[in-house]
């Protein structure tokens, strides 16, 4: 088994307009970790997701997924589709059926399993979304977050080993969030799946991911642990990118009002340990 | 067709097989029409209207509000078959002389344009009971299952599905327009309704698009194959069915033989 289940080695990709949207990017996804990629709007993100799913074929470079290069064939597509699935931003675009259970179906339909197979995936997936209420209720009487949820059940029901999710929050109140971000963290100890998210959302990346790249007009500046990250603030904020509310606030603790914390701190968890350690230094 | 659809979603038949609700009505409304007759459309009317709003519980109002929408054009088109022109004012019941010929009503047309206007009355509840009882999903699946093609099927669900989304994004626009006034003056509102077109078909197209490639990063392969929902079907509903439209055609040719007249 290999440890980096999604690859990319000096990845280009350039749209039918000439647009090099991806400049040689190259990355490791590890297997069973959840990774961010963070960038400002068109940083290349979706049309880098795009690729891992076979959808845009590299005008350079290669993909390799679970140490095998990306087979562009119908048959080898299938089951890269199968593998590797990919929940959209807009819930609208993605969500076909009026039907929550028949659109959660059809990504399992197309593994052409045994009906009852299918029907066991497609109610595991709905429970394990907390959909299965909405059975019964048509898709345009859903609530966005509904919607997302489902969005998130018909890609989970094909049992993939890499969940991809654009923007996964975005849009959601802060309930909404919390309760999706849980979820995606339930789900991949559970199932033991590999997550990549893209994400505006800086104050969540501290909290539920493992690893994080930083991309910025089709190229790779940055690579490492978020507390890596974190820890080059200058590239962040040059590239439309901040801290986290909480580094933030750490930061302007030490430049302006004289605190000396012996380590980076991003999340509240971590705020406080930091905090804490400061008091009995003074002490 | 919002709130028919709301309704659909809501009618205690919903969770009843759509097959023998869609045979009923396809039967129903052929018995209806070939009968001619204002005994027998009124007796749909009133077995179809029964069946909605007793069974299926959609409440009563709603039903009469709905039979309401096809009466006006009703209405007008009865009257012109009532009203007949001939240059013989005999066969008139009253008839007015205009230029050289007659308008009038006789009893025919009298007779013909109350046999049209209670026969489409019972054929439009047979269709309200259809789509107040079913939803369009279990619809297609009735559909799928009388072998009608797929791509006729699909299309009908994607345009169904988008249908919805279609008109959220273009509700947002016009309040985001009239915010900014733009439906102030008739040039503004033409000009704000223009924009508002052409927009909502750059729009239609691009999510067309998305649609398309998040189908794909699912498998897609051409065919928008999904699960179907189970219904537990007993063949006594068949029987129902079938039945009652039997005694209906034997009732109408029993009475036509011995009693005639207006009524059937």
């Amino acid at each position: 088994m290999n440890e980096n289940i999604l690859e990319s080695r000096d990845f280009h990709y350039k749209y039918p307009d000439g647009t090099h949207a991806l400049k040689g990017i190259s990355l490791q996804v590890k297997r069973g970790q959840t990774t961010a990629v963070l960038g400002g709007n068109g940083a290349g993100k979706s049309t880098l997701f795009l690729s891992f799913n076979g959808i845009l074929k590299p005008s350079g470079g290669m993909i390799f997924f679970d140490g095998r290069q990306l087979d562009y064939s119908h048959k080898g597509l299938l089951v890269l589709r199968s593998r590797v699935g990919i929940v959209f931003q807009d819930p609208d675009s993605q969500l076909f059926s009026a039907s929550v259970v028949q659109d959660v179906s059809f990504g399992v339909m197309n593994m052409k399993l045994p009906e009852q197979q299918v029907r066991e995936k497609v109610a595991a997936a709905m429970t394990r979304t907390g959909i299965t209420h909405l059975k019964d209720k048509p898709t345009h009487c859903l609530s966005f977050g509904q919607k997302k949820r489902v969005a998130i059940a018909g890609v989970l029901a094909m049992e993939p080993d890499v969940l991809i999710l654009d923007e996964p929050t975005a849009g959601l109140d802060p309930l909404g969030v919390s309760e999706i971000m849980k979820l995606l963290k339930q789900t991949q100890q559970t199932l033991g799946i590999t997550v990549i998210i893209a994400t505006h959302d800086i104050d969540m990346v501290p909290l539920y991911c493992d690893h994080a790249y930083v991309m910025h007009e089709g190229e790779m500046i940055m690579a490492g642990t978020p507390k890596e990250i974190f820890a080059r603030k200058d590239v962040l904020r040059k590239v439309n990118l901040r801290l986290p509310r909480i580094g933030h606030l750490m930061e302007i603790l030490e430049d302006k009002d004289d605190f000396h914390f012996n380590e980076q701190a991003t999340t509240i968890k971590e705020a406080r340990k930091v905090l804490k350690a400061w008091r009995t230094d003074r002490q | 067709m919002i709130s028919i659809d709301k309704y659909a979603y809501m009618s205690k038949l919903k969770r009843a097989d759509p097959m023998p609700k869609l045979l009923f009505t396809l039967l129903t409304l052929g018995v209806c029409l070939w009968a001619n007759s204002i005994a027998v459309a009124l007796l749909v009317l009133l077995l179809m209207g029964g069946l909605t709003v007793c069974r299926g519980g959609t409440p009563f109002a709603v039903f009469f509000r709905l039979m309401l929408i096809p009466f006006s054009f009703l209405m007008i088109g009865v009257i012109t078959i009532a009203i007949n022109i001939s240059a013989d004012r005999e066969i008139f019941l009253f008839s007015l002389s205009v230029f050289e010929t007659n308008l009038g009503v006789t009893q025919i047309g009298i007779d013909s344009a109350a046999r049209l206007f209670f026969k489409a009355l019972g054929a439009v509840s047979c269709l309200y009971f259809l789509s107040l009882s079913t939803p369009l999903v279990d619809l297609m699946l009735a559909l799928r299952r009388l072998k009608v093609p797929a791509l006729f099927l699909e299309l009908m669900g994607l345009v169904y599905r988008f249908i919805f989304v279609l008109l959220e994004t273009a509700d947002i626009m016009v309040i985001a327009q009239h915010s900014r006034l733009g439906y102030a003056g008739l040039a503004a509102g033409y000009r704000s309704l223009g924009t508002l077109a052409a927009t909502l078909f750059i729009r239609s197209y691009k999510r067309g698009e998305a649609l398309y490639t998040a189908l794909e990063a699912r498998g897609y392969s051409g065919e928008l194959n999904v699960l179907e929902e189970r219904f537990s079907t007993s063949w006594t509903a068949y029987l129902l069915l079938v039945g009652l439209n039997v005694i209906i055609i034997l009732g109408t040719l029993f009475f036509r033989d011995q009693a005639g007249g207006l009524l059937f």
